[in-house]
């Protein structure tokens, strides 16, 4: 699999949030070399990421009035303009989560006994969820199943150690960049067409699930090349939940509604639970704390949606990798703080 | 998720309606309770994110006046955080009256919560297991009702001491409810019918998993310094056995007892092996797995399959397997159980005769609905032998693994070694009932080494 991709161009790369002596030179130069897919490996797991380009565009967000099953937040349809970026061709899966929020990275390389560099020390600190009492797959199969049932919060902290971890800026799409993926130059309804009977061949839904998420890539991808953009599990993005900002942000370019609230946020895509109506490029759906409704414990954690079984998520890379400062106070930032009890 | 007028949302109404029944069919009390007044008082000895949720939980109930008016704990941190969740609470938050005045830290703490109450109120006893039987004792003492969280017990000694305890509660007609709350999964109670029924024939083999990654504290990472010996074993109280039992008592006791409970026996006997592998500076007593056999009378067999190793595939399920077909006794996690039967033995979707019907009602609170009940109906009430039982067949399964053993459950009961026999006599300033080495290290269990008890 490895050799189809080549290496991801380091052009407009700046790892300003690493300063590490051992990491690869940054190559500046005056403009973008052509964006291509890439494989990013997991360093001290057998774990790779695969990327896909999305190029840079103006596309027509929302959906039409006329479209069946439309709901009133995907409205009045709005241009916005995207900047190029990378996203991952597959929804993150448990094998490359549990990197993560189990630290299977620092545990290989403690028994290989390892030391540690300067970058494995930047990722040895980012935090990790609490230990949780129960099997978060829910029986549904890990490995290249796709990861379920985190907070936006616990997504948002993947990005950031996945960050740490490659060296590259990682972190959730926003609404509108999710939509513009999925669309995938397309203006309708699914990516592939308007008629729901064709869902068989690209997602993952209610009618076809057989009750379970399932492995990543099975179905066909979009014309962009992204597989379960529609249905397996819905994914979070960025943004607050706001039924009117797209519309409010027409003709901006990379808008993003800044949460200032746990909750809604948004999730996008539809899952194994939902029917073709919330599988439309254009559905939207916000969070609820009733996602945490199982949860025998109180405080309930800031990590875990005991009740989201069919939401996850996948990540992008900007071509264009943002300042600290544009990052402190646009991509990385969301209120109200989370913290441990 | 939450897709409106989708079959799964005619569902979840569907499921709503019936929780809601349940609920109505509860709501009309006599006013037996507290003579002079209806309201239940509730107080929390205990106050980690279970026996927080717990008292959520029982504050729920909405069959008449509930109120919580005392908190106990060991750590003030807890007591702000279980405050602060339950006052600030949208839906129980007017419920709570814990002024500073009625919170209570340190180790007699728990007295001086249930000195609040007053007989026919409820104590909720959600401490590590170890120190149950001394608040049970006390709770039985002033004449509270009482819902402990599971397991109850965790060595041989302080069953047999429970057990006897509990003869003065039965005495007494109070209620006492015992957090296994997969006994009032309505799905399950269906289940058990079924089976007792002959729907699927004799029980020949039962099997249970519950295998993730590291679970919740069982884990230890060495002590920094920050806390005594003492209080850095309660923080992390499922690395110690004379707190939780460990792992298997903790975590396992679910399983166990929902297989048992599909039997309607406990086993006879128990051999088991485990073992530790990733342990780096890990500092607690928990092996990385365990796989216990038990076998009833009747010669049926139980397999129980425990592991906290990242990495690895996840079940967390049990199953039934009968002379004319097969059962899922509940299919991951805890909740829902998605019970199910099948006429064959690989649980084929086209043998599948029965299934309950989703979703469920939430066990959690179910078992709160029949306590309160049975406090309001003034019903006999009092799940603690099968707690005890529940917990002891858990114990046998771990002391069959940590020493390397068959352990016979006569023999399991009448075993002298009590992990913590002065767990009633701790103060703040106490040493551990297991203090570290020189190198911050305490006792392990050494299959073989060490056979006649499970450390030393």
């Amino acid at each position: 699999m490895k050799d189809l991709f080549v290496t991801p161009p380091y052009a407009v790369c700046r790892l300003t949030f690493l300063a590490a002596a051992t990491l690869a030179p940054v190559v500046l130069a005056d403009s973008p070399q052509p964006m291509k897919p890439y494989t990013e490996a997991i360093e001290h797991t057998e774990v790779e990421l695969e990327m896909v380009p999305i190029p840079g565009g103006t596309f027509r967000m929302g959906s039409p009035a006329d479209e069946e099953e439309r709901k009133d937040d995907e409205g009045p349809q709005a241009d916005v303009t995207i900047s190029p970026f990378w996203m991952g061709k597959f929804e993150v899966t448990w094998d490359q989560y549990d990197v993560w929020s189990e630290q299977l990275d620092q545990m290989r390389r403690q028994m290989l006994s390892i030391k540690p560099t300067d970058r494995d020390a930047l990722v040895d600190g980012v935090s990790k969820p609490t230990e949780p009492y129960t099997d978060m797959s829910f029986g549904m199969g890990k490995g290249e199943y796709p990861a379920i049932c985190m907070t936006q919060h616990a997504a948002r902290t993947f990005c950031e150690w996945l960050s740490a971890k490659t060296g590259h800026y990682y972190r959730l799409p926003t609404e509108a960049e999710w939509e513009y993926a999925a669309r995938a130059g397309t203006t309708t309804a699914y990516s592939f067409g308007e008629d729901p009977s064709d869902l068989d061949d690209y997602a993952w839904y209610f009618d076809n699930s057989d009750d379970a998420y399932h492995e990543v890539g099975q179905k066909k991808p979009n014309p962009w090349g992204l597989h379960d953009m529609h249905g397996n599990v819905a994914e979070w993005v960025l943004d607050q939940y706001d039924p009117a900002f797209y519309a409010d942000h027409a003709k901006s370019t990379d808008p993003l509604n800044v949460p200032k609230t746990l909750y809604p946020r948004v999730v996008r895509g539809g899952g194994w639970d939902d029917d073709p109506d919330m599988l439309r490029s254009a559905a939207r759906e916000g969070s609820s704390g009733e996602w945490k409704d199982q949860d025998p414990q109180l405080p309930r954690s800031i990590w875990y949606h005991t009740d989201a079984l069919g939401v996850g998520f996948r990540v992008v890379r900007p071509m264009t990798e943002p300042t600290a400062e544009q990052r402190s106070t646009k991509w990385d930032k969301c209120e109200p703080k989370q913290v441990d009890e | 998720m939450t897709t409106p007028n989708t079959r799964r949302d005619f569902l979840k109404t569907s499921g709503k309606v019936a929780a809601a029944t349940t609920l109505i069919s509860t709501a009309a009390p006599k006013n037996v309770h507290a003579a002079e007044d209806n309201t239940i008082r509730i107080a929390l000895v205990g106050c980690g994110g279970r026996g927080t949720g717990a008292a959520l939980n029982a504050l729920s109930v909405d069959n008449g006046p509930i109120q919580l008016v005392a908190i106990a704990d060991v750590f003030e941190k807890n007591l702000n955080s279980t405050h602060a969740a339950l006052s600030g609470h949208n839906k129980v938050g007017s419920k709570v009256d814990c002024p500073a005045e009625r919170q209570f830290i340190g180790f007699d703490a728990y007295r001086k919560a249930m000195d609040v109450l007053k007989p026919g109120d409820v104590v909720i006893l959600a401490t590590p297991p170890g120190f149950r039987w001394v608040h049970y004792s006390y709770a039985i003492e002033r004449g509270l009702n009482v819902f402990m969280e599971k397991p109850v017990t965790i060595d041989a000694p302080t069953s047999k001491r429970m057990l006897d305890i509990n003869k003065q509660a039965v005495d007494k007609n109070l209620k006492v409810g015992v957090g296994l709350m997969c006994r009032h999964c309505r799905g399950r109670q269906e289940l058990f019918d079924r089976i007792q029924s002959g729907e699927i024939g004799d029980l020949t083999m039962l099997r249970a998993y519950r295998m993730a990654g590291p679970t919740a504290s069982a884990a230890v990472m060495p002590n920094d310094g920050s806390m005594s010996p003492l209080f850095h074993q309660i923080k992390n109280f499922h690395g110690f056995l004379w707190l939780s039992g460990g792992a298997v008592s903790d975590f396992l006791i679910h399983n166990i007892d929902e297989s048992c409970w599909m039997k309607n026996a406990w086993p006879e006997k128990a051999i088991a092996i485990g073992g530790r592998h990733y342990r780096g500076d890990h500092i607690d007593q928990n092996f990385d797995t365990y796989a216990i056999e038990y076998t009833f009378a009747d010669g049926a067999k139980l397999f129980v399959d425990g592991r906290t190793i990242p990495g690895c595939k996840n079940e967390f399920a049990s199953f039934a397997h009968g002379t004319k077909g097969s059962a899922v006794i509940s299919a991951a996690s805890h909740t829902p159980a998605k019970s199910k039967l099948f006429t064959d033995q690989a649980m084929s979707k086209d043998k599948m005769t029965w299934a309950f019907p989703q979703p469920e009602p939430n066990p959690y609170d179910l078992e709160w609905v029949d306590l309160i009940d049975a406090i309001r109906q003034d019903r006999p009430y009092n799940e603690v032998e099968r707690g005890v039982m529940a917990s002891a067949v858990t114990s046998m399964g771990r002391m069959a693994a940590h020493t390397g053993q068959e352990i016979t459950l006569a023999n399991f009961m009448e075993h002298k070694h009590e992990f913590a026999p002065e767990i009633d006599k701790l103060t703040m300033d106490s040493d551990s009932p297991l203090m570290p080495n020189a190198e911050g290290k305490h006792s392990v269990p050494m299959p073989g080494l060490v056979k006649k008890r499970e450390y030393l």
